[in-house]
C-alpha cells in the first residue's frame, strides 16, 4: 500500500515541478511580473514531496515491502534495521532519488538563505534548478523508478553485497551526493546571471559560498570513502585510482580551481570567461561522474548496481546540458569585461592564474586516465587498464611545484608587481624548511632524493602556513583567509603524509598455523588462537594475533565473515593505532584453515595524518562557507 | 605587426610548446604504464609474447591448484576452456580465489605458456564475473548460461 503511496509522490512532485516551470514562464517571462511568491511556494511544494517520498522509500526498506523490486533485490529480512535504511540509497533507483533530493535541497537552502539578493535573479535561478530537477525526475521516473512492482511479491529478498553493509559506506554516498550534486546550485546561478546581466563581481561573491559548501561536503565525502576503502577494503591503501574513485576527484580538482578564479573576479574584476566555464565544467564533471558510476561501463570495485542502458540516457542528458548551457554562454556573455584580463608576473592573482593551469593539468591527467581504457574498449574492443604508476609519476613533480607556489602566492599582492618586499620571506622560508627536511630524514634516516624534494617542498607550504598565523595572531580569528590558511595547512600535510607513508609504510604477506609465529622486517607476527561466532546474518572467524614491532606489542584481532545472503566471504580488517601510524592486519580465508591462515600485514606509517588533513581541508571550506553567510551583497 | 598583435602571438606559441610538451609527457606514461589483458587464447595465437606486466583471466581450472608449502608458493591453471595458462603465484589467495570461478591476475610472461603472477584481483562477490573474463570465455565459444548472475 504505502509503495502506491510513494509513486504516486513521484509522479506529484513531477507535475509540481513542471508547474513550477509553467509558472514562471507564464507570469514572469510572458507577464513579465516581477511577483514570485507563488512561484517559490510551488518550489518549495516540489520539495516536500520529493523528500516525502524518500521518506516512504526508506520505509518500504525498513519493513522490507518486497513487492517493490528494489527492495526485493537489495534487502533481506534478516539484515540489521541501519542497513535495510541505507540500502534505500545503496541501490540504483534509490540513490538517484536522493540525487534529486539533493538538487531539491540545494534549491531551497539557496532560496532560503539569499534573501539579501534580488528577487529577479533567485527567481531565475531557481527556474534552472527547477529544470535540472525536472530532468533528472522524468529520467528517474520512465527509466529507474525506485517503486516498481514485482508480481507474484516474493517472501524474501536477495540482500545487499556485504562489502556494502558498513557505516561508513552507508553515510559516504549522501556526503559525496551534497558534494557534486551541490554543484548544480551555482551552475543554475550562473546561467540566472548571464541571462538577466548580472554577470559581474557582486554575483562572483554571492556564488563563491555556494561553491564552499558543495565543495566542503565533496571534499568529506572523498576522505570517507578513502577510509572507508582504507579498512574494508583490507589491501592496506587509501587510495587506489580507481576510476570511480577519480570521478569524485574530477570535479573537486575543477572546484578548487573555481574557488581560486572566483576570488579574482570578485576583487579584481578579471577571469569573468574563465570562471563562467569552470563553472560549466565542475558541474559537467560532476554529471560525468554519475555517468561513469551508475552505466557500468567502468570494472571497478565500485561495480555494483549498474545498468549499461541507463548510461546512454545520462549520457543524453549531460549533452543536452552542455550544449544548453555552452548555448547560453555564448549568446549571453558580457563582452565588455574581457577588455581587463593582463597579469603582472609577481602578483597575487597571476599566481591564482598558475595554481589554475597547475589545476587544469593534473585535472587532465586524471581525465585522461580514467577515459582512455574506457574509450579504447568502445573503439577497439581492446581491454587494458592504467597502472596507479601512470598517476604517481607525472603528477609528483607537478605536485611539489604546486606546493612551492601555494606558499608564495598569498604572500604577493593583488595586482602587485615585484618579488623584493617578499624576497626575505620566501628565502628564509626556504632556509627553516631545508633546515627541517635535514632534521626530518636524520631521524628517519632516509636519503632518497623524491622523499627529500617532498617533505622539502610540503614542509614548506606549512611552514609558510604557520608563519601567516603567529603573525596575524590578533587579527586571525576575524580575517578572512582563516580559512584559506586551514585549507592549505591541510594541503600541506596531505602530501607531507603521502609522502611519509610511501616511503616507510611495510607489508608483509604470511601463512600462519595456529600458534606460530613469523619474523620478518622487524616485525614478529604471532597467531595465538582462533575463535568463532555466529550473528543473525553471518558466521564469523576470528583470528588472535599478537604484533611486535620495536618493544611494543599490540593484540589484533581481524576475521573472515561468511555471510548467507548473498553467500560470499569478506575479511574484516583489524587495525591499531600506534601514534599517527597504523598496525593493520586482513587475513584471508582460502580452503583449509588448519593448514595455516593468510595474513596481509601492513605497518601505515602516518596514514592517520593523512585523515586529519582531510579533516582540516573541509574545515577551511566550511568556515568560508559561514563567514560568507552574513554578508549584505546586492 | 603592432606590439599588442606580436605579444599576443608570442603567448600563443610559448603556450602551443607548453601544451604540446605536457601532452607528450602524459601520452610516454600512458603507454608506458597501460596493462593489457589477455586470455590464454590471445596469448596462444600472438606470435610475438607481450612485455611487461600484464593481465591474464579466465577460469581457474578445476583441481589444478597446488600449494608448494616451502616457499609460500602457489601454482594453477588459467583456462578460457580452449587454452590454459599455467601461472605461480607468490603470495596469499584472497577469500574470493576458488576453483572454476573467474580470475584476473597481473604479472609477467615467462614463456608462452607460464605467467608470474603478482597480484590476484578478486575483490568481488564470488557470483561475480570479472567483465573481462566473460569476454574471453564468449570469444572461446565456452559461455555458459550460469554465469550470467
Amino acid at each position: 500500500m504505502i509503495s502506491n503511496l510513494g509513486a504516486v509522490l513521484l509522479i506529484v512532485s513531477f507535475l509540481t515541478t513542471c508547474s513550477t516551470l509553467f509558472l514562471y514562464i507564464k507570469n514572469n517571462i510572458i507577464q513579465k511580473s516581477s511577483i514570485y511568491l507563488q512561484f517559490f511556494l510551488f518550489y518549495k511544494v516540489s520539495f516536500y514531496l520529493i523528500l516525502f517520498s524518500f521518506f516512504v522509500l526508506i520505509v518500504c526498506f525498513a519493513i522490507s515491502d518486497f513487492s517493490i523490486i528494489s527492495v526485493y533485490e537489495n534487502s533481506h529480512t534478516d539484515k540489521p534495521l541501519f542497513y535495510k535504511i541505507s540500502a534505500a540509497w545503496g541501490n540504483h533507483e534509490g540513490s538517484m532519488l536522493l540525487f534529486i533530493l539533493v538538487i531539491s535541497l540545494y534549491g531551497i537552502l539557496f532560496l532560503l538563505n539569499s534573501k539579501n539578493i534580488n528577487d529577479s535573479l533567485r527567481a531565475c535561478t531557481i527556474f534552472f534548478q527547477s529544470i535540472i530537477q525536472l530532468i533528472f525526475l522524468s529520467f528517474l521516473i520512465f527509466t529507474s523508478n525506485p517503486f516498481s512492482k514485482i508480481f507474484p511479491v516474493p517472501v524474501q529478498g536477495l540482500g545487499l553485497n556485504p562489502i556494502l553493509q558498513d557505516p561508513l559506506l552507508a553515510i559516504h554516498p549522501p556526503f559525496l551526493y551534497l558534494g557534486y550534486v551541490g554543484f548544480s546550485l551555482v551552475f543554475s546561478l550562473l546561467l540566472a546571471a548571464l541571462i538577466l546581466k548580472q554577470y559581474n563581481s557582486r554575483w562572483a561573491s554571492i556564488a563563491k559560498k555556494w561553491i564552499m559548501l558543495p565543495w566542503s561536503f565533496l571534499s568529506f565525502g572523498i576522505g570517507l570513502g578513502s577510509f572507508w576503502a582504507y579498512y574494508e577494503l583490507g589491501w592496506g591503501g587509501y587510495w587506489f585510482w580507481d576510476p570511480v574513485e577519480n570521478a569524485s576527484l574530477m570535479p573537486w580538482i575543477a572546484s578548487t580551481a573555481l574557488i581560486h578564479s572566483i576570488v579574482v573576479m570578485e576583487k579584481l574584476k578579471k577571469l569573468f570567461a574563465w570562471t563562467a566555464i569552470l563553472t560549466i565544467l565542475t558541474f559537467i564533471l560532476s554529471l560525468f561522474g554519475t555517468f561513469l558510476v551508475r552505466s557500468g561501463v567502468l570494472n571497478s570495485v565500485h561495480a555494483f548496481a549498474n545498468d549499461p542502458e541507463r548510461g546512454v540516457y545520462i549520457l543524453f542528458i549531460i549533452t543536452i546540458i552542455t550544449l544548453g548551457s555552452l548555448i547560453i554562454y555564448i549568446l549571453k556573455f558580457p563582452k565588455e569585461s574581457v577588455n581587463n584580463n593582463s597579469f603582472a608576473l609577481f602578483s597575487r592573482d597571476f599566481s591564482i592564474l598558475l595554481n589554475n593551469y597547475f589545476l587544469i593539468f593534473i585535472l587532465t591527467v586524471v581525465i585522461v586516465g580514467t577515459t582512455y581504457p574506457i574509450l579504447l574498449s568502445v573503439f577497439t574492443g581492446e581491454t587494458i587498464s592504467v597502472g596507479p604508476q601512470y598517476y604517481n609519476t607525472i603528477l609528483a613533480p607537478f605536485i611539489f611545484i604546486f606546493l612551492i607556489l601555494m606558499a608564495m602566492g598569498p604572500l604577493m599582492k593583488w595586482n602587485g608587481n615585484s618579488l623584493i618586499s617578499i624576497k626575505q620571506k620566501i628565502f628564509s622560508f626556504f632556509i627553516v624548511s631545508i633546515f627541517l627536511t635535514i632534521l626530518i630524514s636524520l631521524y628517519l634516516s632516509r636519503y632518497n632524493f623524491i622523499f627529500l624534494l617532498g617533505v622539502l617542498c610540503s614542509v614548506y607550504l606549512i611552514v609558510s602556513v604557520f608563519y601567516e598565523i603567529v603573525m596575524s595572531k590578533k587579527t586571525f580569528f576575524t580575517k578572512q583567509n582563516f580559512s584559506r590558511l586551514f585549507s592549505h595547512l591541510g594541503f600541506g600535510l596531505l602530501i607531507l603524509a603521502i609522502t611519509l607513508n610511501h616511503f616507510f609504510s611495510k607489508e608483509i604477506n604470511a601463512k600462519i598455523h595456529l600458534g606460530e609465529s613469523f619474523f620478518k622486517q622487524g616485525i614478529k607476527i604471532n597467531f595465538l588462537k582462533s575463535e568463532s561466532s555466529k550473528e543473525k546474518n553471518f558466521e564469523e572467524l576470528f583470528g588472535i594475533y599478537k604484533i611486535t614491532k620495536d618493544n611494543k606489542t599490540f593484540i589484533l584481532k581481524p576475521s573472515v565473515r561468511k555471510y548467507k545472503q548473498p553467500q560470499q566471504f569478506t575479511s574484516e580488517t583489524s587495525i591499531q593505532r600506534d601514534g599517527l601510524s597504523d598496525v593493520y592486519i586482513a587475513m584471508d580465508y582460502a580452503g583449509d584453515p588448519s593448514m595455516g591462515m593468510g595474513v596481509r600485514f601492513y605497518y601505515n606509517y602516518f596514514v592517520r595524518l593523512i585523515w586529519i588533513s582531510f579533516a582540516l581541508i573541509t574545515i577551511g571550506g566550511i568556515v568560508s562557507f559561514v563567514r560568507r553567510g552574513n554578508e549584505k551583497t546586492i | 605587426m603592432t606590439p599588442s598583435r606580436k605579444k599576443r602571438l608570442t603567448y600563443f606559441l610559448v603556450s602551443a610548446v607548453v601544451v604540446l610538451i605536457l601532452g607528450k609527457f602524459i601520452f610516454n606514461s600512458l603507454q608506458k604504464n597501460t596493462i593489457y589483458f589477455f586470455s590464454p587464447t590471445d596469448l596462444y595465437l600472438n606470435s610475438e609474447n607481450p612485455k611487461g606486466l600484464i593481465r591474464v583471466g579466465g577460469l581457474v581450472k578445476k583441481g589444478s591448484v597446488q600449494e608448494n608449502k616451502n616457499e609460500a608458493t602457489y601454482t594453477f591453471v588459467v583456462t578460457d576452456l580452449k587454452n590454459d595458462i599455467y601461472v605461480e603465484y607468490k603470495g596469499i589467495l584472497p577469500n574470493l580465489f576458488q576453483e572454476e570461478k573467474g580470475v584476473v591476475v597481473e604479472g609477467t610472461l615467462k614463456d608462452k605458456k607460464f605467467l608470474l603472477g603478482k597480484t590476484i584481483l578478486a575483490k568481488h562477490d564470488e557470483n561475480y564475473m570479472p567483465p573481462e573474463v566473460a569476454e574471453a570465455l564468449k570469444k572461446s565459444g565456452n559461455w555458459n548460461k550460469k554465469y550470467d548472475q
